[in-house]
């Protein structure tokens, strides 16, 4: 309701909210309404604190995480607080440093799955049509493949390595966040100041994504914060799998790999237990907080 | 404030009436919380409505009106809430009752009709099965309910109730959704009926069937009527008294007649010279505008709400509250001002000289011959528009009108190059070749040719600022960049009355007719020699449409830009149009001067469209009703594609053969088997009427 004319306030007043640009104010109003959710500030303490482990853990860890000891399988006690694995290794200080990986690969993995998701949604939704019926199969048959069905060929195929993660979950994700954004783009097309831009002679390109691309952030961010939860879940799964960083580096998932089998049916819990309740924390984290953006944006 | 309402001078509210009206609203005051503030909307609302008696309530909208409405059944919004005074309903305190009662209340003594009907009722249930429920409601039997609902529909005037029962909302059209909304609303019998803006999606035809109908069923029954409107025609001709609201309160009040003939009021007085009324042309007289907008609701309000807009508020205005003032000899009429004796200067400093129009000629800029437009849906054929031959004078404006489903849009977006016309046809700009599709057009084609659209919200890029979307247009169409850019976009946004501090807000930060302003500055960007205005005003409120409408036609003096102008509204387009051209099933059924098409002979499509539109003039005219629907374009009529709705249609002739669009006079062609002659003649059209051939 506020328009123009109105503002009560004088003009160049300090408080006057016309004087300080849209986009801060907007953004000045979400972040207000984000931090009065106790399950944001829930979640962002706990991803803070698994970033603080993942950069300084090494230097507070109690015990260096690649050091091999001779009482190996101790359960948890005062020393060793989540106990030690088979080769006498501190499962504690190798959790707390486990989520390097996990923390760079899974949003960088994300975001490149959301750009690719952003590009073919913009192109279906814009352009309609066969295009879009085209891409609009393929996008539906890579979602009917299972993702651990894609996931194990391409580790198989591939190889290991961070990038064939990264690669594997940005191919796994775009097609979900095509479907988005296509829908969100297809509300735009038709609004008049699409045909204004034709009208004048904008190419396609431009129209796509400076005019409807900025009209269409919510959802894309909303989906993001989504997808990186997503993603660490995916992550985990792949180096469970084997597809993650050669053995002796400490990983959430790889631990539990190397460790389920046997160690669980011999009592030894703690080695499996740990890191997957690591993963566990981050990914709900995660999601608290991609449930209070939605909230927030699309509420 | 509410002390002021309650003297006995104030003839209709004193105790025993209370009681006696159907409905008696004293003093009410309603807030919207919103945000966690409690913001007033309503500021001390008193009124009363005698039973059988029809009692409209007008203003811009913000004024209140819908709320009123809402709170008389209070069934106000989640976050609204009655903050003082009482409402009475046939007696019994609506405000005071508990949730059970409010229930049987609603059930059995009031009933609301909404602007959408479509919403109004469930899209996944038969109408047959949401009209017997009411019914069964009221305690009858499913038997005894099903023959009711039968009984309803025949009383809105529905032919076949049964068929019409057995089929779902979506399959009705608009004016038998709304038929169907009214049945269920008077299935109770009740004792108020509350209108809120019935008709105002709907075509004029329909809408002139839906008044007739709720004229009738008036008769009937002794239901008071609260009528919510923005159009003041339909308020004229539907109700016995009025209500004028502004921010809140009622500032005047009195017979409808009355009232629009000889308003007391200054606000009234804006809003009635705001609008194209007795004829009047751009040449004669600029419409009135009032200066400033509403105050937004739950702010804080001087004495007079009116005094900030008023032009003769004098200094007492400010420090005391106007007194209700009883105005004419008649008793029943009231306004809240201290001047009401000064009333005529206002009409004095409303009242603008007309615009001096340049003679629109020197050519053609735009011609279409045969221009059609066929669309593919589903493996059918739609023909949304045939053969359309069409020139555009230079500096002329050719009104369009025409029902939806016309083919108006159609024409405007074949024009434009949105939509390519099918093979055969030609359109020329400046007498060279324009090619089909805007996308092939040379820049110099698309800066000549640009467009208004009807809603600002959708036509803005809401992510951008004004500058933002008046530079890149600029630059687009006229290849200025930099400095000059800037330069342009200054003088581009003065000449539209545009602040610079405007040009830094984004489109939400400005009201409804700012943004069409800013929306008409982009048109404007690389001077046009034509542009289509689609409904450019009816989104806006009256007095900021008559703001548009005069800055348009200045525009136009000053720079012999030639409109399209595209509209549904008889009034505004009799204002503007140099001529016009009428539309139906995708073909001109009627094109000529202005004066001519409103004068006659009329093409008896135009004629039936002519009677449908609700006069705040009051003039008598008969009511041509019209049969049916408008068909489908993918299946049109055999033959004159009216002849079915047609009144004055001959069979064997209209049903066979397409007349041709021919001259009935010199200039103003018209595509009826009937001689214009004989038209004349049947519309009783003297032919002195008719002004000298123009050439």
């Amino acid at each position: 309701m506020t328009t123009a004319e109105a503002s009560p306030l004088p003009r160049g007043s300090v408080r006057d909210p016309l004087h300080m640009s849209e986009r801060k104010r907007a953004r000045r109003e979400n972040w207000r309404l984000l931090v009065h959710r106790p399950s944001f500030i829930i979640g962002l303490v706990i991803v803070a604190i698994w970033s603080i482990c993942a950069i300084f853990g090494q230097s507070f860890a109690p015990h260096d995480p690649y050091d091999f000891r001779t009482d190996f399988y101790l359960s948890p006690r005062g020393s060793f607080p989540f106990g030690t694995d088979s080769t006498g290794r501190d499962v504690f200080s190798r959790v707390l440093v486990g989520s390097r990986d996990v923390l760079i690969v899974a949003p960088i993995a994300a975001v490149i799955g959301v750009i690719l998701g952003v590009i073919l949604g913009m192109l279906m939704g814009y352009t309609g049509g066969w295009l879009d019926t085209v891409l609009g199969r393929i996008v539906e048959s890579l979602l009917a493949l299972p993702a651990i069905l894609i996931g194990l060929l391409a580790v198989t195929t591939l190889g290991r390595g961070s990038g064939v993660v990264i690669g594997i979950v940005a191919v796994l994700f775009a097609p979900i966040v095509a479907r988005t954004v296509r829908a969100a783009v297809m509300a735009e097309r038709d609004l008049d100041y699409v045909t204004s831009a034709r009208l004048r002679g904008e190419s396609s390109w431009f129209i796509m994504f400076r005019e409807i691309l900025p009209n269409v952030w919510g959802p894309i961010i909303v989906e993001l914060t989504i997808r990186i939860g997503y993603a660490i879940f995916v992550v985990a799964t792949l180096t469970f799998l084997g597809a993650g960083p050669a053995p002796p580096s400490p990983d959430w998932g790889a631990m539990v790999a190397d460790s389920y089998q046997n160690d669980i049916s011999g009592g030894f819990w703690w080695t499996t237990v740990f890191p997957a309740l690591a993963i566990a924390s981050l990914v709900i984290a995660v999601n608290l907080i991609a449930d209070a953006v939605q909230s927030v944006l699309e509420g | 404030m509410s002390s002021i309402w309650k003297p006995s001078t104030y003839s209709i509210w004193s105790d025993d009436t209370a009681t006696a009206a159907a409905l008696a609203v004293d003093d009410l005051c309603v807030a919207y919380n919103v945000r966690g503030v409690d913001r007033a909307v309503l500021r001390g609302v008193s009124f009363s409505i005698a039973p059988g008696e029809a009692y409209g309530l007008v203003g811009e909208s913000g004024c209140g009106k819908s709320t009123t409405a809402y709170a008389a059944v209070r069934y106000l919004p989640r976050n609204g809430k009655i903050t003082s005074g009482t409402v009475h309903v046939a007696g019994r305190d609506v405000t005071a009752m508990s949730g059970a009662e409010l229930r049987e209340f609603r059930a059995s003594e009031a009933s609301m009709v909404y602007q959408d009907p479509g919403q109004a009722m469930n899209p996944s249930i038969r109408v047959g099965r949401q009209l017997v429920e009411c019914f069964t409601l009221l305690g009858q039997s499913d038997s005894e309910a099903k023959v009711s609902a039968v009984e309803a529909l025949r009383r809105v005037r529905i032919a076949d109730p049964p068929s019409v029962m057995d089929r779902y909302p979506f399959q009705l059209s608009g004016g038998m959704q709304q038929r169907v909304v009214i049945a269920m609303a008077l299935a109770c019998n009740p004792k108020l009926l509350v209108l809120d803006e019935p008709t105002t999606g709907l075509d004029a035809t329909v809408e002139a069937e839906v008044l007739d109908l709720v004229r009738a069923l008036r008769s009937e029954s002794d239901a008071a009527v609260l009528f919510i409107a923005h159009n003041l025609g339909v308020i004229r001709t539907m109700c016995d008294r009025v209500g004028v609201m502004y921010a809140g309160k009622i500032v005047e009040e009195g017979p409808s007649q009355q009232v629009f003939d000889d308003p007391q009021h200054p606000y009234t007085v804006g809003l009635l010279r705001s609008l194209p009324r007795h004829g009047v042309r751009k040449t004669e007289r600029a419409l009135a505008t009032i200066p400033g907008i509403l105050p937004l609701i739950g702010s804080e309000l001087p004495t007079c709400v009116f005094v900030d807009r008023c032009p003769i508020a004098s200094e007492t205005c400010r420090t005391i509250e106007p007194p209700i003032v009883p105005v004419g000899p008649s008793g029943d009429r009231y306004t809240r001002c201290h001047h009401p004796d000064l009333i005529g200067e206002v009409f004095a400093v409303v009242d603008a000289p007309g615009i001096t129009m340049l003679a629109p000629g020197g050519g053609d800029v735009l011609e279409l011959s045969h221009v059609s437009k066929t669309f593919r849906q589903r493996g059918r054929t739609v023909p949304a528009l045939v053969d359309v031959d069409l020139e555009l004078a230079i500096g002329e404006t050719l009104g369009i009108v025409g029902e939806s489903g016309s083919g108006k849009t159609t024409l405007a977006k074949t024009m434009l190059g949105i939509e390519t016309l099918d093979q055969g046809g030609r359109l020329s700009l400046d007498g060279g070749s324009l090619q089909g599709s805007t996308s092939q057009r040379s820049t110099e084609a698309k800066r000549s040719m640009q467009m208004v659209f009807q809603n600002p919200d959708s036509a803005l890029n809401r992510s951008w600022t004004v500058r933002r979307i008046l530079t890149r247009c600029v630059t687009k169409l006229t290849g200025v960049s930099g400095a000059a850019a800037d330069e342009r976009v200054e003088a581009l946004a003065t000449s539209l009355r545009l602040t610079p501090r405007h040009l830094d807000l984004k489109p939400r930060q400005l009201s409804g007719g700012l943004k069409q302003r800013v929306a008409i500055a982009r048109a404007f960007a690389g001077d046009p020699r034509i542009v289509v205005c689609d409904e450019p005003t009816s989104a806006l409120d009256v007095s900021v449409q008559a703001a548009i409408l005069n800055l348009l036609a200045e525009l136009q003096s000053e720079k012999q830009t030639s409109y399209v102008f595209i509209t549904h509204d008889m009034g505004v387009v009799r204002y503007l149009a140099d001529r016009i051209a009428v539309m139906y099933l995708g073909r001109i059924q009627e094109i000529g001067p202005t004066d001519d098409v409103f004068n006659g002979p009329h093409h008896p499509y135009t004629e039936a469209l002519l009677s449908s539109v609700p006069s705040i003039d009051g003039e008598a005219r008969t009511r041509i009703s019209l049969d049916g629907e408008i068909p489908s374009p993918s299946n049109p009529p055999s033959g004159c594609v009216f002849h079915p709705r047609c009144p004055r249609v001959i069979p064997g002739i209209c049903d066979v053969t397409e007349p041709p669009l021919i001259e009935a006079e010199p200039g103003h062609l018209m595509r009826c088997h009937i001689p214009a002659a004989e038209l004349r003649v049947l519309q009783g059209i003297p032919v002195t009427v008719r002004p000298t051939v123009r050439s």
